[in-house]
């Protein structure tokens, strides 16, 4: 009997190793992510050691080495080196790079870098469709029928607003404006001045960075960017409004001043304006660097309240591109970060709050932490009425930003500083590769 | 026997001076050549080519590099800019300058040294680090500048005031190289004419305007040509106080040619650009010569 019971105990210990063992085998070979999958248990480079440089600009140290970190764990043979490079530096030094055999097998990239970069990217090995069913945008990145980068989250404009003056004005959340008249009776009530007329506080301010506002407002009269064959457009009437307006709000309202600070990003953080219209990655950087400023968001105005052709342009957060030049094996191993990367959800939604950006991946659209963010969850209602130009070369805001400092700054008048801003545009694109996406938005047949 | 290992030992000697001497020219030679002469053709070759070099883009386009620069408003205006900007720096180093240097070399200021080190600090400090002290001088909020003038003057937004800004700065942290150059060269002015002339009863400013301003006419010139070749390669207080504007007001010929070899990487485009200005200053130099009456300094 008491053998009997032995027996019966060491065969129920075996069967709960047997099970515990299966256990772990399931867990090591956990598959992630929807249609886009990634197996852990695959190895890669047969398990055999390997060395990859993953090259970033700085400001992302935390979230590369996030992915490097969490990869590796997976697959201990491969060796991550992270190089981080200054932003402009990177931009000089990683095409180069990118030129011989020695350089990042996998990189960050920005879409307006891309003329600078797509003719040393590899095509991704996941097929298109897949990207497709996962991520919203992708079909404005396929080239050829393959796609070489794609958007892990769309940033845009949205209006913050310092919530200290908003109370201290009389102003609830009911008067959030929706349109552009409500927009500047409510910076008239933010606006404070001394007995002087000397400016104290200013209701709202482009300082310094208008040209990433105006390049995006026309959309709201319908107005695209680009014309059919790939010219710049800038002397329209779409622009000659929104130029005039923002020049009303200072000089008929005197809600602002030109001489108010120069940076009006900053002057926002400092609590010397009201009302800012900034870009997503400004949400992280006024919680990190005014952490006691406490502000909120609402949806860029429109001219009407009707819904608009789209609200402002967007520009995607880009996705790793690999090296068509890396030796082969360091490619696949480029190439299956970027699987896991993307099949990811928790990496994906990490890089999306880092830098307040709409998450391209579906399966986040309503992930409750996203939309917690205030500048995120603005633009959850109608993220589809953001309009993405295609990778815009540099010589657009450049040259945008001449014509408004000469308008605002040399007293020059709007159509001669349109004129010429948009000529020179023209002549810089003049050879360039660039090709609006403009016709492949949605609603593209809405355009005038 | 003596004098015959003498010879030999002075034979070797000289031999290896020889290979020491010619050791270095050479070194000399190839580095001009590697990296100014070279470089020099490469880029005149460049300018008839689309070129960017980070697309591995380098194709044959004529003249029309040239055609597209020659019809350029932006570019002439910017020449303009470089002349005007140029001609009043030189003018203020020399007149701040000689001014300073006169001080120093009268023998009635106490402790020239120090002060010549002092006036010298600001050429030695990197132009970068110094244009970044000096905009937040500028600032129109917090800025030194509007404080101690008790002024509201947005001095880098304003285009009546952007270019004096840039100046100012440039000659703050230039007039030391010309205070030590010419002081140098006052030192080495024959004191008996400054003798002669006080037994003559010549005054301070005579004596300046006679003998200390016609002897240092080549120092002077010298600082001049120095001074137009560097001045006509301005970019880097531009880059950093106000990116050419407001609008185009602050654009100098060399930040257009950096902003478009590496901010646009239109190498071919900044090159045949850089061999107009190169031109220009060619010219200019050879005009400053002749108007020095003499062909060397």
């Amino acid at each position: 009997m008491k053998q009997l019971t032995q027996r019966a105990i060491s065969l129920v210990l075996a069967l709960a190793m047997l099970m515990a063992a299966c256990g772990a085998l399931a867990e090591d070979s956990t598959i992630i992510g929807s249609t886009i999958q990634y197996d852990t248990s695959k190895p890669v480079n047969n398990g055999e050691e390997i060395s990859i440089e993953f090259w970033y600009w700085t400001g992302a140290d935390k979230l590369f080495q996030a992915v490097a970190d969490e990869y590796a764990a997976i697959h201990p043979n491969v060796k991550i080196t992270l190089v981080e490079n200054p932003y402009d530096d990177y931009w000089t030094k990683l095409p180069l790079a990118l030129q011989g055999s020695d350089g990042p097998a996998i990189f960050n990239v920005h879409n307006s870098y891309h003329e600078n970069i797509i003719g040393y990217m590899a095509p991704y090995e996941i097929p298109v469709e897949d990207l497709e069913a996962d991520f919203v945008g992708v079909s404005a990145h396929i080239i050829d029928g393959k796609v070489y980068y794609t958007d892990y989250g769309m940033m845009t404009a949205t209006m913050y607003y310092n919530k200290a003056m908003w109370e201290a004005a009389g102003l609830t959340e009911a008067d959030i404006p929706k349109t552009w008249d409500e927009f500047r009776e409510v910076a008239k009530k933010l606006t404070i001045r001394d007995e002087n007329g000397s400016l104290v506080q200013a209701g709202f301010s482009f300082n310094g960075g208008a040209q990433g506002d105006v390049l995006g407002m026309q959309y709201q009269y319908g107005q695209n960017l680009f014309t059919a064959d790939n010219k710049v457009s800038f002397n329209n009437d779409a622009i000659k409004a929104v130029i005039q307006r923002m020049k009303d709000i200072y000089e008929v309202d005197g809600s602002g001043d030109y001489n108010f600070g120069n940076n009006s990003g900053d002057n926002f953080g400092q609590g010397m304006i009201a009302m800012y219209l900034g870009w997503g990655f400004m949400h992280g950087l006024f919680q990190a660097l005014w952490p006691e400023t406490e502000f909120g968001s609402f949806e860029i105005p429109t001219p009407a309240e009707e819904i608009p052709y789209a609200y402002h342009r967007y520009n995607g957060e880009s996705t790793f591109g690999v090296n068509k030049n890396a030796p082969a094996e360091q490619q696949a191993v480029a190439q299956d970060i970027v699987r896991f990367f993307l099949a990811n959800d928790a990496l994906q939604k990490r890089f999306v709050l880092a830098n307040s950006v709409f998450p391209a991946k579906k399966s986040l659209a309503e992930d409750a932490d996203i939309m917690s963010v205030s500048s995120i969850a603005v633009l959850a209602s109608h993220i589809d009425r953001y309009i993405w130009p295609g990778p815009m070369p540099s010589a657009v805001e450049n040259n945008m930003k001449i014509a408004l400092e000469d308008i605002f700054y040399n007293g020059a008048d709007i159509e001669t500083a349109l004129k010429n801003a948009e000529d020179t545009c023209n002549m810089e694109l003049d050879g360039s590769e660039f090709v609006s996406v403009e016709p492949s938005y949605a609603y593209a047949s809405e355009a005038k | 026997m003596m004098q015959a290992n003498r010879r030999k030992k002075n034979a070797l000697r000289s031999r290896s001076e020889i290979i020491l001497r010619s050791t270095v020219a050479a070194a000399l030679v190839i580095f001009f050549f590697a990296f100014y002469f070279i470089p020099i053709l490469i880029a005149f070759y460049g300018s008839f080519h689309l070129w960017n070099p980070l697309k591995g883009q380098f194709k044959y386009t004529g003249l029309k590099n040239w055609q597209t620069v020659l019809n350029n408003k932006l570019f002439w205006f910017s020449l303009k800019n470089t002349g005007l900007f140029s001609v009043a720096a030189v003018l203020a180093r020399i007149v701040i300058g000689l001014l300073l240097a006169s001080a120093l070399f009268s023998r009635l200021v106490k402790a020239p040294s120090f002060l010549r080190t002092l006036y010298y600090l600001p050429t030695i400090t990197p132009m970068v680090a110094v244009a970044f002290v000096w905009k937040n001088m500028y600032d129109p909020q917090f800025g030194l500048l509007n404080q101690l003038l008790g002024t509201k003057i947005n001095w880098l937004f304003d285009g009546r005031y952007a270019m004096p800004a840039i100046l100012l700065l440039t000659v703050w942290k230039d007039f030391g190289y010309a205070v030590v150059i010419l002081l140098g060269g006052m030192y080495s002015l024959p004191m008996d004419c400054f003798e002669a002339a006080e037994i003559d009863g010549a005054n301070a400013m005579q004596r300046f305007f006679g003998i200390t301003l016609p002897l240092l006419r080549p120092t002077v010139i010298f600082i001049v040509i120095t001074s137009f070749i560097s001045y006509f390669q301005t970019y880097i207080p531009v880059m950093v106080l106000t990116q050419g504007g407001p609008g185009t007001k602050t654009h100098l010929a060399s930040y257009l040619i950096f902003d478009q070899a590496f901010s646009k990487y239109n190498f071919g485009y900044a090159s045949a650009m850089s061999f107009i200005l190169f031109i220009i200053i060619a010219v200019l130099t050879g005009l400053s010569f002749k108007a020095s009456g003499k062909n060397q300094l």
